[in-house]
């Protein structure tokens, strides 16, 4: 509705002195508004739903139960799978490697996030201020990265970065006088993930950017400049006047951000293939892999994806019900 | 009418009064030199990616970085293109092709009827559907590899274009339906009954009224998808082991082997190749995908 | 707007025909009866395309009307590959296996038992070790295909300028090591990246140690006992002081360190012999130039002699679920016909057949693959030591090793976590 609002550039003056008294975008009316339709909603859904159902439901019963099986490579080749309760989930639970793993992922999706969001605000901001042909040129950078597909741009980065031929170790060693000579920059864990939040930062900043900058530039101009006329510091003007107008974005695209890199798989997957050592930097998904494929155990990967499934619920528990609250649902 | 005026926006935003811009003039500057360092940073990979491909594989190893390739050669994309001992180029890619394409179509359509139900209708578990939506997103993919091969697998839908479709359209449609039904909800339903007024049917006010304006947001989610799968590995490894029937992600991976030896300069040329069709893509749309994007989200 | 539903069911039915049609199309390919498609994977590029030649033209030669397809793998998610693809109805009719990961799918019922072709395959003349690898509770499942032995190969001119010669045991192969690498200061006198865990098992298997032992229906991992201990001592030492290569690095493209000079000496498979003499214009070029200057001999026992080095290589079996079994037989016996398996040999891969050694012909490599070959051992024989090697445990430890980590401690760890695996 937004958008809609905006848009009415034609009649700026009545809609936007709307917009300064109640800088909360107004909520969604429109549901309100609903019909009932009888039968026409459920037959709207019937393609997605049955694709949904058939790809995505069906497996994830099989898995539910696989959770509570002993279930091997032997299984997938037709033996009896037998029940053994909750025997795979005490499995995990007890092992220390798993709250390591889940520890790991969720301090470095929290990482990511956070500076996925303040650059990409930042440039968001900065695209704002550019004159076209800087914002041109911006834009098309951010476009080539995001372009950049995931599994491309880990092997690229992984040349860059690489211990004997890396551009960055030949810089730092040339151009710096640094002893980096042969260094390598995946073998320490924490460096290990300094190479990861780079690739994943750099690769999803261009959506943040973006999303922001839309929203901003739906922001009415009145409102910008007269933040820009008051004495408050940036930060201040930002939050207090152009950040509720993007509260709704922000909440979808750092909820969008966190379910993406707390699954993140295929950055580490394939950095752990260049080095770097595996059992100090898995991640969730690069653990369930190995569980599930690489060591057969199928029935305790079921019970890692469960158990993740969880936790990710709990955390966007708070997304959900304010969206409830907000009737947008 | 709306749709125009709403990629106008930014437009306006730029013709700020001049006042301002005196004072930040310096301001300004610094934030060129800023955009300039930004983008360099955004495109370094993508340059190194593409200057790599061009030089000969035994001086990418060399103790001198060659920043511009001297020695230029297009040996590299020959050896990816046309080395006979090699998996083809061009069948992975019109696979690639064609299961992208089918998928963003498919995807749309169905998300777009999905969302048209949760926006425009009263129904029971409507919001049972949109949490189911968002949950799913949560599933990590690795963990089902097995039981969506059997799936497939019941279906004979192994090795087809049609199964790896229908798995990808699973994959994202969640994010398709619950972006694009914050778009849908943002064309006002007043706007068809006005149209009926004016005497178009109920089909008629919404193709001629609500479909334009959705076009943005079904541009900006089709992007997600094309990204998606255009770029999916592990499933596409398992489902389509025939080598006719690979996709270009995993074609990509046949030039890293496990012990032998790796041929990084083909890599490149690969990844490179890989690249321009969704850099073009991208291309394309761009300028609708922005504002798609941000009027989905304000009602997501 | 009350169309919408019906263009949704139309939507679903168009995808249900899909469905369908393709389903179809799947079927009629395997009812075709005589003019079946017998498809073989074959992993890596390892197989020799005049093999693959050969194998395809005397399959269909033998059973006309029949054609078979070489869908060439990547080692990348083969064990994933195989655990879907050979589960399902589109299965691969034969297909080669590491022989390390030949047990997970022995043991599972995969591939179909050729206890009754093991004569006629070649009998005791199949290499043992891959014989064992390939049996599962007395059914033989599982046909060697070829085995690479590991070689030393190190740069002549560097040895002689510092006074070495070829070393008799692996305590002088240590020291030689040492010796170059501290006669050349930032070089390789033993190039050993990290991550190349294969090279390692020399070391303990030597020293008297072991990976893990059976013990009773458990497995009891060996890697902490005093033996095994004195080998990874052994591995830290050369790899901390003789090897310049990554801590964290793989085992790929060795001819690039050798080339250019910086690696004066490696051990590795056979093959990477042709990896470092490639023509400078190859894909992955060599440096033929250096032909003169490349030495090479079996890695050295505690004792003299051939140490017992890893034999990596593969086992080639038939999908349990194979639509024609007997055509798929009859490709495997082709495969391990006398034939075929020169091919191999000629190529400087030890044939399947204890027979065919002589294959390999008589020059400084051949010969050193012989011994080496004739000593070659192979890593536990439990169906689930394919997983400890997926699950990247091994490769950790050693690149820990090459950190300068703490033996002892880190090998207690590990043995841990083996047995976890083995026994879990």
């Amino acid at each position: 509705m937004t958008s809609l609002t905006s848009a009415h550039e034609a009649a700026p003056s009545a809609v936007t002195d709307e917009r300064i008294i109640a800088p909360e975008p107004p909520p969604a009316r429109s549901g309100r508004r609903k019909r009932a339709g009888g039968l026409t909603p459920y037959m709207l859904l019937v393609p997605s739903v049955a694709v949904l159902a058939a790809i995505i439901g069906w497996p994830l019963i099989q898995l539910f139960i696989m959770s509570f099986q002993d279930f091997g490579r032997a299984q997938v080749f037709g033996a009896p799978a037998p029940f053994i309760g909750l025997d795979n989930y005490a499995k995990i639970l007890i092992d220390e490697a798993f709250w390591q793993v889940l520890l790991r992922s969720f301090a470095f999706c929290a990482v990511c996030v956070v500076a996925t969001m303040i650059l990409g605000t930042l440039i968001a901001l900065m695209m704002m201020r550019l004159g076209r042909f800087f914002r041109l040129l911006l834009s098309v950078g951010l476009l080539l990265a995001w372009a950049m597909p995931a599994l491309t741009a880990t092997i690229v980065w992984g040349w860059i970065f690489d211990t004997d031929y890396g551009v960055v170790n030949n810089v730092l060693v040339n151009a710096f006088g640094l002893d980096f000579v042969q260094h390598s920059w995946l073998i320490n864990p924490l460096s290990f993930f300094f190479v990861a939040a780079i690739i994943v930062i750099w690769g999803a900043v261009p959506f943040v950017a973006f999303t922001v900058y839309a929203g901003l530039t739906q922001v009415p101009d009145e409102v910008l400049e007269a933040s820009q006329l008051d004495g408050a510091n940036s930060f201040a003007r930002f939050r207090l006047i152009i950040y509720p107008y993007l509260k709704s974005i922000f909440l979808v695209v750092i909820i969008l951000q966190v379910i993406w890199d707390l699954r993140v798989f295929t950055q580490i997957f394939a950095l752990q293939g260049i080095g770097g050592i595996k059992d100090q930097t898995n991640t969730l998904g690069t653990y369930i892999y190995q569980v599930s494929i690489g060591t057969g155990q199928y029935g305790i990967g079921g019970a890692i994806a469960v158990i993740t499934v969880i936790i990710m619920m709990a955390i966007s528990l708070y997304y959900v019900r304010q969206s409830i609250k907000d009737e947008e649902l | 009418m709306t749709a125009t005026s709403t990629r106008r926006a930014p437009a306006a935003s730029v013709a700020r009064p001049r006042r301002y811009k005196a004072r930040r003039r310096w301001s300004s500057a610094l934030l060129s030199v800023l955009a300039v360092v930004i983008f360099l940073a955004s495109v370094f990979p993508v340059y190194w990616m593409v200057n790599t491909s061009f030089q000969p594989n035994n001086e990418i190893r060399g103790s001198v970085l060659h920043f511009w390739p001297d020695n230029f050669t297009l040996r590299n994309y020959e050896t990816v293109l046309f080395d006979p001992g090699r998996t083809p180029f061009l069948p992975a890619l019109g696979n690639s092709l064609i299961v992208t394409i089918l998928t963003v179509a498919i995807a749309l359509v169905f998300a777009f009827l999905a969302s048209l139900a949760v926006t425009r209708f009263r129904f029971r578990s409507r919001k049972g559907f949109i949490l189911a939506i968002l949950i799913v997103q949560m599933i990590p993919a690795e963990a089902m590899i097995v039981s969506t091969y059997r799936v497939l697998d019941d279906w004979s839908l192994l090795n087809t274009i049609a199964g790896l479709t229908f798995v990808y359209v699973a994959t994202v449609l969640p994010f398709t339906i619950w972006t694009l039904r914050g778009f849908v909800n943002g064309v006002p339903a007043d706007l068809e009954e006005a149209g009926m007024i004016d005497g178009l049917s109920r089909t008629g006010a919404f193709w001629r009224i609500t479909f334009p304006l959705l076009a943005p947001g079904l541009v900006a989610t089709g992007v997600f998808g094309f990204i998606q799968a255009w770029n999916e590995f592990l499933l596409a490894l398992v489902v389509n082991s025939r080598p006719e029937m690979m996709t270009l992600p995993v074609w990509l991976r046949t030039f890293q082997t496990l012990t032998g030896t790796t041929n990084w300069a083909a890599i490149m040329a690969g990844s490179t190749l890989m690249a321009i069709p969704v850099i073009i893509f991208f291309l394309i749309v761009q300028g609708r995908m922005t504002s798609g994007l941000v009027a989905g989200a304000v009602k997501g | 707007m009350k169309k919408l539903p019906l263009v949704a069911l139309g939507a679903v039915a168009v995808l249900a025909l899909a469905g369908c049609a393709a389903g179809t199309n799947a079927a009629s390919g395997e009812d075709a009866g005589d003019g079946a498609e017998i498809r073989v994977w074959l992993v890596g590029t390892d197989t020799p395309d005049a093999a693959r030649e050969y194998l395809k033209t005397t399959f269909e030669e033998g059973n006309p009307g029949s054609t078979l397809t070489i869908e060439e793998q990547s080692w990348t998610g083969l064990v994933d590959k195989l655990t879907t693809n050979l589960s399902g109805s589109d299965s691969p009719d034969v297909v080669e296996v590491g022989n390390t990961q030949a047990s997970a799918f022995t043991s599972a019922g995969a591939f179909l038992d050729l206890t009754d072709k093991y004569e006629a395959l070649g009998g005791d003349d199949l290499l043992p070790g891959f014989v064992e690898a390939g049996t599962y509770d007395d059914k033989f499942y599982a046909a060697p295909l070829y085995s690479g032995a590991r070689l030393v190969f190190y740069n002549k001119e560097a040895a002689t300028a510092a006074g070495l010669g070829v070393p008799a045991t692996l305590d002088e192969y240590i020291a030689g090591g040492e010796a170059l690498a501290a006669a050349n200061p930032g070089k390789s006198g033993i190039w050993w990246p990290g991550q190349d865990w294969y090279n390692a098992l020399p070391y303990i298997w030597e020293n008297g140690g072991e990976i893990a032992v059976p013990d009773g229906e458990e497995w009891d991992a060996q890697l902490s006992s005093a033996e095994s201990m004195a080998g990874l001592e052994q591995v830290q030492q050369v790899m901390t002081t003789a090897s310049a290569a990554p801590k964290d690095g793989q085992e790929t493209n060795p001819q690039v360190g050798f080339c250019d000079g910086t690696t004066l000496q490696l051990s590795a498979p056979s093959w990477v012999k042709w990896s470092i003499l490639a023509p400078a214009d190859a894909e992955t070029p060599g440096c033929p130039e250096q032909e003169a200057n490349l030495g090479v001999y079996a890695l050295p026992g505690i004792d003299g002699g051939a140490a017992q080095v890893f034999a990596g290589g593969s086992n080639v079996a038939v999908s349990a679920k194979s639509a024609h079994p007997e055509l798929a037989t009859k490709a495997l016996e082709i495969i391990l016909s006398d034939e075929f398996q020169t091919i191999y040999g000629e190529n400087g891969l030890v044939p399947a057949k204890l027979s065919l050694a002589s294959t390999l012909g008589t020059d400084e490599v051949a010969l050193a693959t012989t011994e080496a070959a004739g000593n070659a051992k192979l890593t536990p024989a439990s169906p689930k030591w394919a997983d400890v090697e997926a699950s990247g445990l091994l490769t950790d430890l050693f690149v820990k090793i090459a950190q300068g980590g703490d033996v002892e401690q880190l090998a207690t760890e590990a043995d841990e976590k083996i047995e976890s695996i083995l026994n879990g």
